[in-house]
């Protein structure tokens, strides 16, 4: 394998939790922390964690709302996450055409 | 490194990009209600002899509203309660899937019960259930694509039985002497009740539904 394509790798996303993440959000537009948390088996302090980091790096937004007055924070990617997710998923689609025969 | 991780990590991007674009609200308390309220208006109409063209349209129209608005209710509640969002993505793709074929059933209902009236022979109530029927099915396997555990499969049975039913009628050139309030109970009432008690006995060991 060229150790060149294995660099380009965005270290953010490449991250099990995060690559995770980032996958749900870009099926499925937006979806709400309690959402994201039963569907990765995730503990609240580690989604958090995540979330943080991505939202840092500005691959995702988080909104905080009322529905029927309970609390809703909802989870989505920004244009820069879902550009970054694709050229993610563009280099591992690379990986693995180089790594066949 | 496992030298095949690159293609692990896509194979996982694509179950979680597939696992989130799917409708996860519990169906089964929404297949109870539905069952139950088929097989009450099952009841009422052969308890009341509601036999006539307007008495039997009228009596399952206003019965598949309040199923339908049940149902609303059932999963807005699900959603609040599980601090999620109601009117969400996946939601919205099942509600737009459901829309065509039941507008399309319920407009060819209203024609048939306003402008046909009380007409039309005895086995004008028998077409229309089976009508009822596909379209329903074809509704239950449009909004399938973005449900799981057998709802497109669910939407043949309805469509098969009524395709069946037409074929046979047409076939052996006889009257089909169903009564259609059977009918509409046995489909509406006890296949939602069936597929119902199977989700709710196997939803807990399965809770991605």
């Amino acid at each position: 394998m060229k150790p060149e394509l294995f660099i380009q790798l965005d270290r953010v996303i490449h991250e099990k939790g995060r690559l995770a993440i980032m996958s749900m959000l870009a099926a499925a537009l937006e979806l709400s922390f309690t959402e994201l948390r039963d569907a990765l088996a995730m503990t609240d302090g580690n989604l958090t964690t995540h979330i943080k980091a991505l939202q840092q790096e500005g691959y995702v937004t988080v909104a905080k709302t009322y529905q029927n007055r309970r609390p809703l924070t909802t989870c989505s990617l920004t244009a820069a996450g879902r550009k970054a997710f694709a050229e993610y998923i563009n280099l591992l689609e690379q990986i693995v055409r180089q790594n066949k025969p | 490194m496992n030298p095949n991780w690159a293609e692990e990590n896509l194979q996982t991007i694509r179950t979680l990009m597939e696992r989130s674009a799917i409708y996860r609200r519990a169906l089964a308390p929404i297949m109870l209600f539905a069952g139950l309220l088929g097989a009450a208006a099952a009841a009422a109409g052969l308890a009341f002899h509601l036999d006539s063209i307007r008495a039997f349209g009228v009596l399952w129209l206003n019965t598949a509203v309040v199923a339908v608005a049940g149902a609303f209710l059932i999963a807005r509640r699900q959603a609040v309660k599980d601090r999620e969002n109601f009117w969400s993505p996946p939601t919205r793709r099942v509600a737009q899937a459901l829309l065509p074929p039941l507008t399309a059933g319920m407009c060819v209902s209203l024609v048939a019960v306003c402008i046909v009236g009380n007409d039309a022979g005895g086995g004008f109530n028998l077409l229309l259930a089976l009508v009822w029927l596909l379209f329903y099915g074809c509704a239950l396997h449009a909004a399938g694509f973005f449900m799981p555990r057998g709802i497109r499969w669910l939407g043949w049975i309805y469509i098969g039985f009524a395709c069946a039913i037409l074929c046979f009628s047409a076939v052996v050139q006889a009257d089909v002497t169903i009564n259609a309030h059977w009918l509409m109970g046995f489909f509406f009432g006890g296949l939602h009740l069936a597929y119902g008690a199977y989700l709710y006995l196997t939803e807990k060991k399965n809770p991605a539904a």
